[in-house]
């Protein structure tokens, strides 16, 4: 529960970045205890068939509006943390509520509908490639409709509008017609969030988004999904290896080591001591 | 360091063995040319001594008889026919059974081993047995020919179109599972257009293949070019087989030139 005391004692924007974001983080934090919890992970573990357990009792609550980066070294569960939230891999405990329902609990259909409220972003934008930027983008919204209207590829007539503001959301609007196989690593990242918008979700979880792009490019994602939680009320939680980046965009950072939460508190109040220790090894 | 031990182990220093090795992996090759020879009866003297049979017939086959040109365009649309048929029916079977033989989206392991059977089967029966076994159902004629080329190629192309599937980016299709979208989507908006270009192209080639496998067929009574060659070469009318020759050699090149510009379009 000391999560929620994190979140209650949201302090101001640590830094000008989030100047250029005006109220985001203030907004969140003058919410208080009156704040939308849109995710809570509550005793999660996630022990493997081979004895290795990647997840211990991980407990996690995000509010609307609030952006927490995760932080860590390789291997130390916070992908796999990301991998059971949204039902990719199954935990052996815990629960993890989202959309009003434990995704931890559930699956088939019932998974599936509950997707819906979690929407991933990955280190690879995984768009089809063939296909255009703007039919990408109404691929997100698929969920919601029937499997018969959308066969052979078409796309619903009713998302095409929203999916362009989408894009216009992410900048994009005027590649829309053309081939997401030609996007720039920080374009299709950039098309992935407009993506993940269209699937209309509570949460937007990013596991490591900027891995792969050069800094200007992981920058605007970066500004991207701070403005996801800022102006459009989000909770986003973002998996980064670069504390730098952490510290200037995040409301909130929790540190990871050995598969256990190390610290969960508002980023100013961070130390970089505290973000080194998760990088030293648990041997040494 | 792994990596540049096994570049080493693995460079031509190293893999060739001695010089003794080399006269001796050479000797065998010869040893099983020679072995071949013998197995095939090779009489090159025979073919010196012969080859005015071979002058004869060329001459007699000289000028080809383009009169036969009004009487060709039916068994030439025949063969062409065979080879769309042929392949549309290989298409349309392989598809569904190279869903269920790639391993990444089949959806249950005895279906995905019942589709790689079929698959094997029909492969391993060259298409001549399979135009034989379907004579004695439904008689001589072109149908039999085409069912022949369309069950050989369904083998052929569930093979590669499985392939192709195992091979695809997985990336995509996880994102769209994510988003919420039910199976049917996920396969029609992630799987079909990322592999769809491949399999057009495999499809494509198969249509080539076909083309010129048809004409073999036709020797076996299955009717278009290769009957109409076969009966030709009965009745002694080289001229017309030089004709048919010539009539064969503009349809196999086209069909290869036309599949390799529509393969080069949809990639």
């Amino acid at each position: 529960m000391s999560t929620l005391h994190t979140v209650v004692a949201l302090g101001p924007a640590p830094d000008s970045e989030r100047g250029a974001v005006p109220g985001g983080a203030d907004r969140a934090m003058l919410r208080g205890v009156q704040a939308d919890v849109r995710l809570a992970v509550r005793g999660l573990t996630m022990r493997y068939p081979n004895g290795h357990t990647a997840l211990h009792n991980v407990n996690l609550t995000v509010h609307a509006g609030e952006m927490v980066v995760i932080l860590g070294s390789n291997g130390c569960g916070k992908s796999t943390l990301m991998k059971c939230v949204v039902g990719l891999n199954r935990p052996t405990g815990g629960s993890v509520e989202a959309g009003g329902r434990d995704l931890a609990a559930l699956t088939g259909q019932p998974l599936r509908v509950a997707r819906m409220s979690v929407a991933l972003i990955s280190q690879h934008a995984n768009l089809v490639k063939r296909r255009s930027v703007l039919a990408n983008v109404c691929t997100g919204a698929l969920g919601r409709h029937r499997t018969w209207s959308t066969m052979f590829g078409c796309v619903p007539k009713s998302e095409i509008e929203p999916a362009r503001g989408y894009l216009d959301e992410v900048g994009l609007l005027p590649l829309a017609a053309q081939r997401a196989g030609t996007l720039s690593g920080g374009q299709a990242q950039r098309v992935a969030v407009a993506r993940a918008l269209a699937q209309r979700p509570e949460v937007v979880l990013a596991d490591e988004p900027v891995a792969s792009l050069d800094p200007e490019a992981a920058d605007e994602v970066m500004r991207l999904l701070r403005r996801l939680a800022t102006d459009d009320q989000l909770a986003v939680v973002c998996v980064l290896p670069q504390p730098e980046l952490a510290t200037r965009y995040a409301d909130r950072l929790i540190g990871m080591r050995g598969g256990r939460i190390e610290f969960d508190e508002r980023a100013s109040s961070v130390s970089m001591q505290q973000i080194s220790n998760l990088y030293v090894s648990e041997t040494s | 360091m792994n990596r540049v031990s096994s570049l080493r182990v693995a460079s031509p220093q190293t893999s060739r063995g001695s010089p003794l090795a080399r006269i001796a992996a050479l000797a065998a090759f010869v040893a099983l040319f020679v072995q071949a020879c013998v197995g095939v009866h090779a009489r090159p003297q025979d073919l010196l001594t012969g080859a005015h049979g071979m002058a004869d017939i060329l001459a007699r086959a000289m000028p080809p008889d383009f009169s036969q040109f009004d009487a060709s365009l039916t068994p030439i649309l025949e063969t062409i026919d065979l080879a769309v048929f042929g392949t549309v029916f290989a298409v349309l079977l392989a598809f569904p059974l190279a869903l269920l033989a790639a391993a990444n989206v089949s959806p249950a392991r005895p279906l995905y081993y019942i589709a790689r059977s079929i698959i094997g089967i029909t492969r391993a029966v060259p298409d001549l047995v399979w135009a034989l076994l379907f004579v004695t159902a439904v008689g001589l004629g072109p149908f039999p020919g085409a069912l022949a080329l369309g069950l050989h190629s369904v083998g052929m192309l569930g093979r590669l179109f499985a392939e192709v599937i195992e091979d695809m980016e997985m990336g995509p299709v996880e994102a769209l599972t994510l988003t919420g979208a039910s199976r049917m989507q996920v396969f029609t908006h992630a799987v079909v257009p990322g592999v769809l270009p491949t399999l057009l192209g495999i499809s494509l080639f198969r249509f080539d293949e076909n083309l010129r496998s048809s004409l073999v067929l036709g020797f076996v009574g299955a009717g278009g070019i290769g009957f109409e060659l076969l009966t030709a070469m009965n009745l002694f009318q080289y001229r017309t087989v030089s004709f048919l020759l010539i009539v064969t050699f503009v349809l196999v090149i086209a069909a290869e030139r036309g599949s390799a510009y529509l393969r080069s379009r949809v990639q």
